[in-house]
């Protein structure tokens, strides 16, 4: 089976890699201690079993019995404890240590046993440890994580192993027949580096590859319009765990004023957003969390489209038009700001229709769009910017502190907006605490609701994931489960007269 | 240039050819917001992506709007960096040629090692590099363009000056005692402008090309102002489907680059009298 990728990893462990052409990858080469099910439960992926101590602070780890590395050397609970000790350990700066950074102490007491504790109960741990692929310690003791050759030849313990890497070309996995979990279906993945998303599209039609990501102009215009590609592909799509929004920077005025902020929420009409950029193919959304599961709170409505509610807040917060050129003001200055945003297609074509809405409101907005690494390093990093337009793509685990509490806005942190609300700190740190999965959702139902109220960010769309896959390729769970269309990858089959021939020149 | 030289250039076939191809361009441009069907930046979520038909004849982008008005608004801007940014690039290059090529010596070397390291920089990069540390805007680019492509202009008028100097009229004109001003203003400068011209010509076909290239990568004419350069570049995300998001602007910039390169070649072969008159 072949798939393609926009960038190729700088490297598979992907503690310290930290991208998600690693993730991509990895994931299929390495196992973690746990893993979702596809209702998005945990269950064991190398463990075998977990117990929370009484206390909640301890959690025991057993592993399964008898499992190796690809290599045949067997995976115990000194791999474990030498991943943990990995990722927390300052030189290798991973962004990812601060979850594990909360263990307070770490012990592998046999060959199959791990134990956890925690200082406090801490309710993110489990789903912690469904993240955190698990390394070989022979392979990797006294090494660099940074510099080590592993990363880019990696033994590891899943379906699949690394065959051949050919540096911006391709890489290519083969099936590990001493998998942890069984022989997975498909001989091989390759997947193919191909920057462009219209290359990787020509390359799709071409059938050169078996799989991509589409946009909602692929997805609903040009594949629809084409017999050819109908007769060979199979469409999904699912709603992601992910969402796009408006963010203010709160530190500069006026948006530090909530009335200023509602004003702009509703004069704001999402539903255009969604039509005119997702071509419908994506929903309004009231919470941070994804609509359907537990964490998501059905009573919040999201903010109507009421221009005339939105003058009338905009009046309220001292914003007139005096000097009647459509340009509301304040202590004479004229209410304009610059939204910027990365170079994505469907971001910029938004902050578009946002700037009308809000030209007929009487707000001036200039648009810039700008490329990704100096966007978060001049702009994002410093702080220096009035609004943006971005995403956030979300774990399981409804724990957000990174994104909302008010301790996390040091440059590179997460929280760049600079929102600071006691409340919402109280609610974000009882939720990171309470192990009680009702009491938990109460919590977090709260947390969306004043998070509403107070209108930091304004929420613009969820759109749903996209995927064309070849109809060669079957034995995918249909319906989509929570888990997403990639579910149980590993039991997916090319029936054998559908199968390619020996990938010779790819 | 005198009324028989304008006459003299417009009698060669391919500079006429190139005069028709911009006049025309110019007055779409000029008239943009008179015969463009649509405003340019009204946006109509209910019409993605129309194909040509009689009400878009250009077809529509992806957020609905009318293709052939914003590519006559996108040629306002095109022309526009154009010329202003070949007037700076010309300016700047007949100051410092002349300083070169009258007074020779020091000022001569100096300023042509100047012009040799910035003829060493790749000129395309070297733009990329200063608009990715400015804002992009209409008013950087034209400057940015203007001031990193003025190496030619001085190399030519040097090299004119440098032979007007040795002929008779001028060492007349010195004899009598003229001094260097009016040497220069009234002697060498009126005898180099006809390769001045051709050279502006040209040089406007390639800012032309740099303003496309610069808004093709998102450096250049910001949203929602179109542009040649932008409109392809929202081509190039569908030109499988949308062949019109790519046709059209591709065409205006070739055309318009083929008729500057058509003008500027006319004109040297009609007004230079070293290129010979048999061609």
């Amino acid at each position: 089976m072949i798939s393609a990728m926009t960038a190729e990893p700088s490297g598979l462990i992907y503690m310290v890699a930290g991208e998600s052409a690693s993730a991509a990858i990895a994931s299929n080469i390495f196992n973690a201690l746990l893993k979702y099910n596809a209702t998005l439960d945990l269950e064991g992926d190398l463990a075998e079993s977990w117990k929370i101590s009484d206390d909640q602070k301890t959690i025991t780890f057993k592993l399964k019995p008898n499992l190796s590395w690809a290599d045949g050397r067997p995976i115990t609970s000194a791999d474990v404890l030498f991943t943990w000790k990995s990722v927390t350990d300052e030189k290798t700066r991973s962004p990812y240590a601060s979850d594990y950074q909360l263990v307070k102490k770490a012990e592998a007491p046999d060959a199959l046993t791990f134990t956890v504790t925690y200082d406090q109960a801490y309710a993110p741990a489990l789903d912690s440890w469904s993240g955190l692929q698990i390394l070989p310690k022979h392979l990797l003791k006294d090494q660099d994580l940074h510099t080590t050759a592993f990363a880019r030849k990696p033994v590891g313990s899943n379906y699949y192993k690394l065959d051949i890497w050919k540096n911006g070309e391709n890489i290519q996995l083969s099936r590990n027949a001493k998998s942890v979990l069984g022989p997975a279906q498909i001989d091989k993945l390759i997947t193919r580096i191909i920057p462009d998303n219209s290359a990787q599209f020509l390359e799709l039609m071409a059938d050169n590859i078996d799989t991509m990501g589409l946009d909602p102009i692929k997805y609903s215009r040009i594949i629809p319009a084409r017999p050819e590609l109908q007769k060979n592909l199979n469409l999904y799509k699912e709603l992601g765990n992910s969402y796009t929004y408006m963010g203010f920077n709160l530190k500069h005025k006026p948006f530090d004023d909530a009335r200023v902020r509602k004003a702009i929420n509703y004069a704001i009409d999402k539903q255009e957003i969604i039509d005119g950029v997702y071509l419908g193919l994506g929903i309004n959304i009231a919470s941070p969390y994804k609509p359907g599961t537990r964490w998501s709170n059905p009573s919040l409505q999201p903010y109507p489209y009421d221009p005339a509610k939105a003058k009338a807040l905009l009046k309220e917060a001292g914003f007139v038009d005096t000097d009647g050129d459509g340009i509301v003001e304040r202590d004479g200055k004229p209410f304009a700001f610059e939204i910027i945003t990365n170079q994505n297609k469907e971001r910029e074509k938004s902050a578009v229709l946002i700037q009308r809405r809000l030209k007929e409101v009487g707000i001036d907005v200039n648009i810039r769009a700008i490329e990704w690494a100096s966007f978060i390093s001049r702009f994002i990093k410093t702080g220096d910017f009035d609004v943006v337009v971005l995403g956030w793509g979300l774990g399981l685990d409804p724990d957000q502190y990174n994104i909302w509490h008010s301790s996390q806005q040091a440059p590179g942190q997460f929280n760049f907006i600079g929102y600071n609300n006691p409340t919402i700190d109280k609610l974000l740190e009882q939720g990171r605490t309470e192990l009680d999965p009702d009491k938990r959702m109460r919590i977090y139902h709260e947390f969306s609701k004043v998070l509403l109220e107070d209108c930091p960010i304004v929420y613009l769309s969820a759109g749903y994931g996209l995927t064309a896959m070849h109809k060669r390729v079957q034995g995918i769970v249909n319906p989509i489960p929570p888990a997403g269309v990639g579910y149980d990858s590993h039991k997916w089959y090319i029936p054998e007269p559908l199968r390619r021939n020996e990938m010779s020149a790819q | 240039m005198r009324i028989e030289m304008i006459k003299k250039a417009l009698s060669n076939p391919l500079a006429l050819a190139g005069f028709i191809i911009i006049l025309t361009i110019f007055l779409l441009a000029m008239l943009a917001p008179v015969i463009s069907p649509y405003d340019p930046d009204e946006i109509n979520v209910k019409a993605i992506l129309l194909s040509p038909s009689w009400s878009h004849w250009m077809g529509t982008d992806g957020l609905g709007r009318d293709v052939l008005s914003r590519m006559l608004h996108g040629g306002r801007i095109s022309l526009l960096v154009g010329l202003v940014a070949v007037g700076i690039s010309t300016a700047i290059g007949i100051f410092l040629g002349a300083l070169a090529g009258y007074y020779r010596g020091w000022v001569d070397t100096l300023i042509m090692r100047l012009v040799d390291i910035m003829l060493s920089i790749p000129s395309f990069f070297l733009i990329l590099a200063v608009i990715a540390f400015l804002t992009p805007s209409i008013i950087n680019i034209m400057i940015v363009i203007g001031l990193t492509s003025w190496m030619g202009v001085t190399r030519l008028v040097r090299a004119e000056f440098l032979s007007l100097a040795e002929r008779e009229f001028v060492q007349a004109s010195r004899t009598l005692g003229a001094k260097d001003m009016r040497l220069i203003f009234t002697h060498l400068l009126p005898n180099s402008l006809t390769p001045i011209i051709v050279s502006a010509v040209l040089g406007v076909a390639s800012a032309v090309l740099m303003e496309s290239g610069l808004s093709f990568l998102g450096l250049g004419v910001q949203a929602p102002q179109s542009s040649w350069g932008n409109i392809l570049t929202d081509g190039k995300e569908y030109i499988q489907f949308a062949w019109w998001l790519s046709l059209y602007p591709g065409m205006a910039i070739l055309i318009t680059v083929l008729g500057y390169n058509l003008l500027g070649e006319g004109l040297r072969d009609a007004l230079d009298p070293r290129s010979g008159s048999n061609r």
